[in-house]
């Protein structure tokens, strides 16, 4: 085959294959050695906010697994999230658990709610479904406040720092280690299940769930496997959230942290995993964004001043307006518009791919 | 006496609201997440025309309720038309950011403030006693009046006018619809204006008679599982889930717990879902459809 | 028949799907006032997307005319929203859902939108003379209706709409011969009464060819073969492929070809 301008894939190797080209290759090492040397060039405000986003990369990505592959909605995560942390605060208060216990009971408690809330995914579609999973965020919170009052920790479970291999873990730059690796891993596992019969089933699935069963995918099955991944992975995060905030409380996980993550999601393009990550970025950064232009406004104008204490309202409203913004004109997200930069840089100079031939 | 008669001034609000849900729900086959943000808008629409005509409460009332059936035909003009032959879900996404617009919004036009309307207007709210010991508000029972007046309104529209028809019809089958001459857009504008409307007087009401800030979109949220009790696709459901809702919500607050106020809701809906999912009045086949 | 101005014009019309799948290219066809033409066809030619395409295209479709134009009464009429195209006096009487189910017989009628000129009155009572059973069934929900039945519902409330053009997407199908002869000379009686004009599309080419005045066929979105309805019944492949008379004998596939390469092309 002749090369023509653009990188074809031409064997099914090519198509499963984690880093395309050597220019990949490059910017993939490159953007590694960045994230490594980060934790040494950044001060303490910036390494938060990298290790937030790391945090968010895991649940954005754990997410998309579910919505953006497998194809169903869910509005519980910021209550599969509590789960994860409950279990983590419960069982370092009551029994002393260390990490090694609470990372596995969260999984475990994960998988069994992905279980509960799968169950009714394969009776609900769509509208019903997001329904059932915004029950289950409600009740999971009740469940979690209703320890707090028991035990009177009106305020929050408070946790000590957990110790990893003689380490305890307080420093910034400690846990940042730690959510790279999670981060990290996070990715890789859910690239690698993409690529794998698991992840093809589960776009086959969110193509057309009768095709899908015609063409021999036990539907139900993975139906149940997406949402036990998706919420394994979630509840482990809310054991790392538990911790590194030092502290358990209902409100932390409120319905707007669950729309924050399917904003992620949106944000940064259905169907893509560099899409979560994307998202997961900008939707930990908007509002910090949002309270440096603030700060600038009211610099730069002193009768706005006011606008210093609404920052909170604001941040609400402009996150709303940048979601209906990328539902109503960009429904790619941020990985479409990455796609388009990236095809009209190949393609040119011609403005389109071919609409036959180049393969889609 | 006293626990009926909370369950029926509950009922009422739940069935006021979820109203709304069943309305767009049954004619764009959209589920507005958006709507205990919009209801709390036509009562802050409440706040500001009081501030205008203090003088004359009827007219800052009627304005507020016009005010809200406008905003509703503008929500889907500006934003939920685009969202026509998009998924389902993105439709249901965009009412979602809309409401976190909106919450933000609001609390910047209105602060964060607790507002009283009601005193605002000069409207007194007394106690009012029914025969066997049990005590009431007076907007409490209006609340319960107009729960009927909307419901017996919405099945006139809905069956006796052209307009009502032409709706059921649109959310039946919007293809065959628009073949008839039926313009979508104005229909669903019409829907969207009607159920917002209904919404912010239940707002409007509830602001009269509690006060109004930023938890008020909490019963917006905790009255949609009675839409979904009943069916989303049926106004008698609604009407049966909201009470069924409240019941049960009012009697395991007063035997059981309290703090079981903002769950109950959802755990009815929880049991009704894996029962019967397609809710009480539903037909079997919205299940498929969305 | 007078065809100089024809009520409808088809231009040479495309229409794509999705922006990128071409359903039909250079379909032409005209049909002059009072006629009633028939559009034959097999299952997938193109023949309901024509009908859409002149009928208007809704949001959720995703789809346009993209070349070519079709013009009503001199109006052009390309792309407009389903309802404005209603209200310019065109109903269409489609072939799946052509009633509301859920909605009794009466208010089926009620639904119907008419133009601001036409009396809504007179038109229910104009309905209700041409259809005696829809008056008898008036609280009978739609979906309980026989086949017969919903087809005259559907025509009935495209009537209420007070149309010119009368679009009917497959009368036969799904129902009894008996009743489709039935159906064909209430449509025929329209026409003449009511001074309708009718496009009728089909895939049974002798209930077509029986009633039209002129035909159209359509394959693979183009139109092959045109012509007076009596003329085209006598045309021999219409003949052998649509009408399954003709040669007893089997003929084998290189005939088949053979016939292919006989049509000609529009466009």
């Amino acid at each position: 085959m002749p090369h023509a301008s653009g990188y074809f894939r031409t064997t099914y190797g090519q198509d499963t294959r984690l880093v395309d080209t050597r220019t990949q290759r490059v910017a993939a090492g490159a953007f590694i050695c960045a994230l490594i040397a980060l934790p040494w060039l950044a001060n303490p405000f910036v390494l938060d906010l990298a290790n937030q986003t790391l945090l968010a990369v895991v649940g954005a990505v754990a997410l998309m697994l579910l919505t953006g592959f497998a194809g169903q909605i869910s509005l519980g995560h910021a209550g599969l999230m509590a789960a994860g942390a409950f279990c983590t605060g419960i069982l370092s208060k009551e029994l002393g658990a260390s990490i090694w216990l609470t990372l596995p009971a969260s999984a475990a408690t994960g998988a069994l709610l992905g279980v509960i809330f799968g169950l009714p995914s394969l009776r609900l579609r769509g509208l019903y479904l997001a329904v059932s999973t915004l029950a289950l965020h409600f009740i999971v919170i009740y469940l979690g406040h209703e320890y707090e009052t028991r035990r009177g920790f009106s305020t929050g479970i408070v946790i000590d720092p957990p110790r990893v291999f003689g380490w305890e873990l307080v420093d910034g730059r400690a846990w940042y280690v730690v959510f790279l690796i999670a981060a990290g891993g996070t990715v890789l596992i859910a690239l690698n299940w993409l690529r794998s019969r698991t992840g093809r089933a589960w776009r086959a699935l969110h193509g057309r769930e009768a095709v899908a069963e015609a063409l021999g995918i036990h539907v139900p099955l993975y139906k149940l496997l997406a949402f036990v991944a998706s919420s394994t992975l979630t509840a482990m995060l809310g054991c790392l959230f538990a911790y590194y905030r030092g502290f358990v409380s209902g409100e932390a996980f409120s319905l707007f942290l669950s729309i924050q993550y399917v904003a992620m999601v949106i944000i940064g393009g259905m169907g893509s995993i560099a899409g979560a990550v994307m998202g997961a970025v900008f939707v930990t950064l908007f509002p910090y964004g949002i309270e440096w232009l603030v700060g600038l406004v009211s610099e730069a104008l002193p009768e706005m001043r006011g606008l210093q204490n609404a920052v909170f309202a604001i941040n609400y409203a402009a996150f709303g307006l940048v979601m209906i913004l990328f539902l109503v004109f960009e429904p790619q997200g941020l990985a479409g518009i990455w796609r388009r930069v990236q095809a009209y840089f190949l393609m040119w100079p011609f403005k389109q791919k071919p609409l036959s031939g180049g393969g889609k | 006496m006293q626990l009926v008669v909370n369950i029926a001034v509950l009922a009422s609000i739940y069935a006021l609201i979820s109203c709304g849900y069943v309305l767009i729900y049954r004619v764009s086959r959209v589920l507005s997440l958006a709507h205990g943000e919009l209801m709390m808008l036509g009562a802050y629409g409440l706040v500001t025309t009081a501030s205008l005509f203090a003088a004359q409460p009827g007219v800052a009332v009627a304005a507020a309720g016009l005010l809200a059936a406008a905003t509703g035909a503008l929500v889907y003009w500006v934003l939920m038309r685009r969202m026509t032959g998009e998924a389902v879900l993105a439709a249901v996404l965009a009412t979602i950011a809309l409401g976190i617009l909106l919450r933000g919004a609001m609390v910047l036009i209105w602060s964060a403030q607790v507002q009283h309307p009601a005193r605002m207007l000069g409207f007194d709210n007394p106690v009012v006693a029914l025969p066997g010991g049990a005590r009431l508000s007076t907007i409490s029972l209006l609340l319960v009046g107009m729960n009927a007046l909307v419901y017996l309104a919405l099945w006139w529209f809905l069956t006796r006018t052209r307009y009502g028809i032409a709706m059921r019809a649109a959310g039946q089958n919007p293809r065959l619809a628009a073949q008839r001459g039926i313009n979508l857009h104005a229909v669903y504008a019409l829907a969207w204006g009607i159920a917002v409307f209904t919404g912010g007087l239940t707002g409007i009401l509830i602001a009269c008679d509690a006060g109004l800030d930023a938890t008020m979109a909490t019963i917006g949220l905790k009255a949609f599982p009675a839409a979904l009790v009943g069916g989303l696709d049926s106004l008698v459901g609604a009407l049966c889930g909201a009470v069924i809702v409240a019941t049960a919500e009012v009697l395991l607050i007063h035997y059981v717990d309290p703090l079981l106020s903002d769950v109950v809701p959802f755990l009815v809906l929880t049991a009704m879902l894996i029962v019967r999912p397609w809710g009480l009045f539903g037909s079997r086949e919205e299940l498929d459809r969305v | 028949m007078n065809v100089a101005v024809p009520l409808l014009q088809v231009d040479a019309i495309e229409v794509a799907y999705h922006r990128v799948m071409t359903a039909v290219q250079g379909v032409s066809l005209q049909v002059g006032a009072g006629q009633l033409v028939a559009l034959m066809g097999t299952n997938g030619a193109g023949k309901t997307t024509v009908l859409r395409a002149i009928s208007g295209f809704l949001g959720l479709d995703d789809a346009r005319v993209t070349a070519g134009s079709i013009r009503f009464m001199g109006e052009s009429i390309e792309n407009l929203a389903p309802h404005r195209v209603t209200a310019l006096g065109i109903a269409l009487v489609p072939e799946r859902d052509k009633v509301f189910d859920n909605l009794t017989v009466a208010e089926n009628l009620e639904a119907a939108a008419t133009p601001r000129r036409a009396d809504r009155a007179a038109l229910l009572e104009m309905v209700h003379a041409q259809f005696p059973r829809l008056a008898q069934l008036a609280k009978r929900e739609a979906g309980y209706l026989s086949g017969g039945e919903r087809q005259m519902l559907a025509i009935g409330s495209a009537l209420m709409c007070a149309p010119k053009l009368l679009l009917v997407d497959e009368l036969s199908q799904g129902l009894a011969p008996l009743i489709v002869q039935e159906l064909i000379h209430k449509l025929l009686a329209l026409r003449d009464q009511l001074g309708l004009t009718i496009l009728l599309v089909e895939q049974n080419a002798r209930v077509a060819l029986d009633a039209a005045d002129h035909g159209y066929v359509i394959e693979n979105g183009r139109i092959v073969l045109d012509g007076d309805a009596a003329k085209l019944g006598e045309h021999q492949d219409i003949r052998e492929f649509y009408l399954g008379q003709g040669g007893a004998e089997r003929k084998n596939y290189r005939d088949v070809k053979q016939y292919k390469r006989s049509r000609r092309w529009y466009g």
